[in-house]
């Protein structure tokens, strides 16, 4: 057992301190002001402190805390509920996760040292998880910590808490449901707006917690129902329903979640958990579709009718009664899915709820293109007048272009002065390119198995391997869900391991290849480089932190349990990982990036993560950040700025893919690896910004390093434009790189990992 | 008094004064380190004309997002520098950071052709950050940017013609 197992809020603060030395927290505040508490709202412009003594630094990083705090909590709790309900409906089971998977909970292992072999044996994990959010969240009241740093710290720790809490919640339905255990081979099914059949009765089902989705398929497959009715999902418990049946289909991500309801398809809809619209009532009236909602957290004002018998329910919602009811029991929730579905499927058959062709006309001449308040109520600022103007005279393009950039929130439609409903417009022009889109998607794998680990662990760890690009998080799209796919492609193309998960998974499946082959079609699904993963669900992007840490056990025989700062040193030093979550949106997200960060791996975001107000920057001139200690001898070593950053954000995706080879570099690359991870950087920066990036230079240790294609010409840039001492003829670096390539280098940023003098 | 292009993006009680493009050249020409940042948004509408013409008058350009592509395409890249707006923004606050000519920092940063909405969280962060020296922040881009000192107002796009006038007369008082 390691030394931290179970750790407190201080107990890893000196990991955290060494991580915040280097990456500095940088603040864009979203808000300039505190409303916490009665003393104010406090103004903290201008280097003021709030009436609490609170600066405005403090400040961004508490409500920063406080997001973790949300998202830890919501997988956290997640996984509880699952737990809770499984061990009812299945009992507890041995976790048994096939041949190919010895450490079956790597991050259980990591920071609690708990070695879970029954589901039950989770419980004092969740105890630990929900006493540590407690005390964290404690930790934000007024009156409590004063330091930025700590508050930092603290963001770190819940993190690292999250994702801990997601891998229980995905161990947990793995196991009680049989989801797949690492399958390489995981079956492929259909994904889009496009797939659902109409014709069907049409449930929608939308949230994270997969239950109530389960008893549906069940119910369906007990009375031989398959056939006639489509099972359709949007978000996480889409990916995890079609990881239980393949007769489940995929809508899509959040982003289509507005849309899709609109378009009247679904019969029914039935929520669980998270990342649904708050109005989905209002939304499901609007169409006539009975909601049935699952969690208690989310209950919208409807009737619990729990404990009444399936057929009163059944007979509510049929006749309308009510626009929809709780059902808290998942099984019974499901069996009256299912057969509410088959009755409001005949009655709805005549409700027309996409514009007619007159109807669409007549709100598009409406529309007098003010620019007044939809676009400026549009959080991506599009262009909607324009494109109805456009569509006034006959050319629907314009509008129909903005149903992907669109993130289907609808703020527009409510400030339209004349009430245009502008979601429905929209969805009305693009109907061609929805009733086409038509994807492939590989069902989430779950983990990443020990076997393909041992393959593959040596050339990560070396660089021929060049990095693990973690493709995760929510649709909030600069510009559409096609620049996920672009990301991915492009990794794939050049050997790099590329794992997906949540809306990440699914909108990189919307897109095919000239050939007609998407993502998961085209690549392998085994973990090596050059494949295309979806590894399933948010809650399953805890795998992608299992697989570094397994890394560390597997390949470099690291005890894990309990020893949560050595393996996260292990990692940021050797394993060159970049988490991209190009749409982060949620608090969730906010967690998931700083639970990856504090294992030591970095985090690009999009240009809305901008918003969550906080980075981790480093400043790659400033030599004693980069100062580690050689572990053969405790000696110094200014090493490369590698990772640079923790967390950054771009604005494009022509920026990002430089930047994410950028932070796959580690110190302890092996020249060949160095060579490959160079090619890459320069290539991309070429390909997408035009140039040979400005820092590449200070990532060569030696000639060894340099890319053999075009040794000559960089050994000439070396001396020419950056004063290196380079001896052309001979092809030697003699002198400028920030060091020299060292083979036996054993770096690390942990003083007791130093070994002492035998 | 003019609305923030996102409308919600009301931070805090202090908003960036109106000013005249005649005011913000003048505020560009009379800085001691005058700096523009520029975004993708440049690549549209020909934007990147205005911004070579800036660069032109001696004004050092950061290219942040892919903006760089297209100064590289023009055959135009005498004074521009390539970067990330995040890490531009980390080495502005940077009190030790010696600029992209390695001879000081800035005291005027001007914004033009950027994502409205990470451009704003640029400024914000500016705003309360990089106050050792202090960074003026101006904005002569289409939208009203409350987070920067001096803005111009919302420009609508069906308007771009009216932007580039006002640019140009930004450009003249440089």
């Amino acid at each position: 057992m390691g030394p931290t197992p179970m750790p407190g809020i201080a107990d890893l603060r000196n990991w955290d301190y060494k991580l915040l030395k280097r990456y500095k927290p940088f603040y864009a505040p979203y808000c300039e002001m505190c409303c916490f508490c009665t003393f104010g709202k406090c103004d903290l412009t201008g280097g003021k402190k709030g009436a609490c003594g609170l600066g405005m630094a403090a400040q961004q990083a508490r409500f920063v805390t406080i997001a973790c705090l949300m998202g830890c909590s919501a997988h956290t709790a997640h996984g509880r509920h699952l737990l809770r309900k499984v061990l009812k409906i299945v009992g507890d089971r041995e976790i048994n996760m096939g041949t190919g998977i010895n450490i079956e909970a790597p991050l259980t292992r990591l920071i609690t040292g708990i070695k879970p072999e029954k589901l039950s044996d989770f419980i004092p994990v969740l105890e630990y998880l929900e006493e540590q959010i407690a005390q964290l969240l404690d930790s934000t009241h007024t009156g409590q910590e004063g330091s930025n740093l700590d508050y930092e710290s603290k963001a770190y720790h819940a993190g690292m808490l999250d994702s801990l809490g997601k891998e229980v919640a995905d161990l947990v339905q793995i196991v009680a449901f049989d989801l797949p255990k690492g399958d390489p081979d995981a079956p492929l099914v259909e994904i889009g707006m496009g797939c659902v059949d109409e014709s069907k009765a049409v449930i929608l089902v939308i949230g994270h917690n997969v239950v109530p989705s389960v008893a549906v398929m069940d119910y369906m497959s007990d009375h031989g129902l398959d056939e006639q009715i489509e099972v359709a999902g949007i978000c996480c418990t889409a990916i995890d329903t079609t990881r239980y049946s393949q007769k489940a289909k995929i809508v899509g991500s959040i982003g289509r979640q507005l849309r899709f309801v609109r378009s009247g398809v679904a019969d029914v809809i039935m929520v669980d958990e998270q990342c649904i619209r708050a109005d989905i009532l209002e939304q499901a009236k609007r169409i006539h579709a009975p909601l049935i909602a699952t969690n208690d957290k989310a209950l919208y004002g409807l009737v619990d009718r729990t404990n009444d018998s399936a057929d009163d329910i059944v007979t509510i919602l049929a006749s309308g009664k009510e626009p929809g009811v709780v059902i808290l029991d998942p099984v019974k929730a499901g069996e009256v899915a299912v057969r509410v579905v088959q009755i409001t499927h005949e009655k709805r058959k005549e409700l027309v709820n996409i514009l007619t062709d007159e109807e669409f006309k007549e709100y598009v001449t409406m529309c007098q293109n003010c620019d007044a308040n939809c676009i400026v109520a549009c959080p991506q600022g599009l262009p909607i007048g324009e494109a109805n103007k456009a569509a006034a005279k006959g050319d629907t393009t314009p509008l129909a272009s903005l149903f992907d950039p669109c993130v289907g929130c609808g703020r527009c439609e409510q400030v339209c002065k004349k009430h245009i409903p502008i979601v429905d417009v929209i969805l009305k022009a693009s109907l061609p390119y929805v009733k086409s889109e038509k994807g492939m998607i590989r069902v989430g794998r779950g983990p990443v198995l020990d076997t393909e680990i041992r393959k593959g662990g040596a050339p990560l760890v070396l660089g021929t391997i060049p990095g693990i690009i973690a493709l995760v998080g929510c649709g909030n799209y600069p510009n559409g869900t096609k620049d996920v796919y672009r990301i991915a492609k492009e990794f794939a193309e050049r050997k790099y391991i590329v794992v997906l998960t949540g809306c990440s998974a699914m909108d990189a499946a919307l897109y095919r290849d000239k050939d007609g082959k998407t993502l998961y079609e085209k690549y392998p699904g085994d973990f090596a480089g050059g494949c295309v993963l979806n590894i399933g669900s948010c809650v399953s992007n805890a795998h992608i932190h299992g697989a570094a840490i397994k890394v560390a056990a597997i390949y470099a025989r690291r005890n894990i349990r309990g020893n949560y700062a050595e393996i996260a040193d292990y990692i940021l030093n050797r394993v060159g990982a970049c988490g991209v979550s190009w749409g982060a949106m949620s608090q969730k997200a906010a967690s998931i990036a700083s639970g990856v960060n504090r294992i030591g791996i970095p985090v690009v975001i999009g240009p809305h993560g901008w918003k969550y107000r906080r980075a981790y920057l480093g400043r790659k001139y400033v030599d004693e950040d980069w100062m580690v200690y050689d572990a053969r001898d405790g000696s110094k070593v200014r090493i490369e700025p590698a990772p640079e950053h923790m967390l950054v954000a771009a604005d494009t995706y022509q920026e990002a893919i430089p930047l994410i080879a950028r932070l796959c570099f580690r110190p302890t690359d092996t020249s060949m690896g160095r060579q490959v991870k160079l090619t890459h950087y320069m290539d991309l920066s070429m390909k997408y910004l035009g140039v040979y990036p400005d820092d590449w230079h200070i990532f060569v240790r030696g000639e060894a390093d340099l890319p053999l294609a075009r040794k000559e010409e960089y050994l000439r840039i070396l001396k020419e434009e950056h004063g290196w001492d380079v001896d052309l003829e001979a092809k030697n670096i003699l002198s400028g790189p920030v060091r020299k390539m060292d083979v036996g280098f054993d770096a690390t940023n942990l003083e007791e990992l130093i070994k002492k003098n035998e | 008094m003019e609305i923030p292009f996102d409308i919600g993006n009301i931070s805090g009680p202090e908003n960036a004064r109106i000013a005249r493009p005649e005011a913000l050249g003048r505020a560009i020409k009379n800085a001691k380190r005058p700096l523009l940042v520029v975004g993708s948004e440049i690549l549209d509408d020909c934007l990147i004309e205005k911004a070579i013409a800036i660069g032109k008058k001696g004004i050092p350009i950061a290219a942040t997002a892919h903006s760089m592509k297209g100064f590289v395409d023009r055959g135009y890249t005498e004074n521009v520098y390539l970067t990330g707006l995040h890490e531009l923004a980390n080495n502005i606050e940077s009190g030790d950071w010696m600029g992209f000519d390695k001879t000081g920092g800035y005291d005027i940063v001007a914004v033009l052709g950027g994502i409205y909405y990470s451009t704003s969280q640029f400024l914000i962060a500016l705003k309360n950050f990089a106050t050792d020296p202090i960074v003026r922040c101006i904005s002569i881009d289409r939208y009203y940017h409350p987070a920067a000192r001096m803005s111009s107002g919302n420009i609508s796009r069906k308007h771009t013609d009216e932007f580039k006038k006002m640019l140009d007369r930004v450009i003249e008082n440089i």
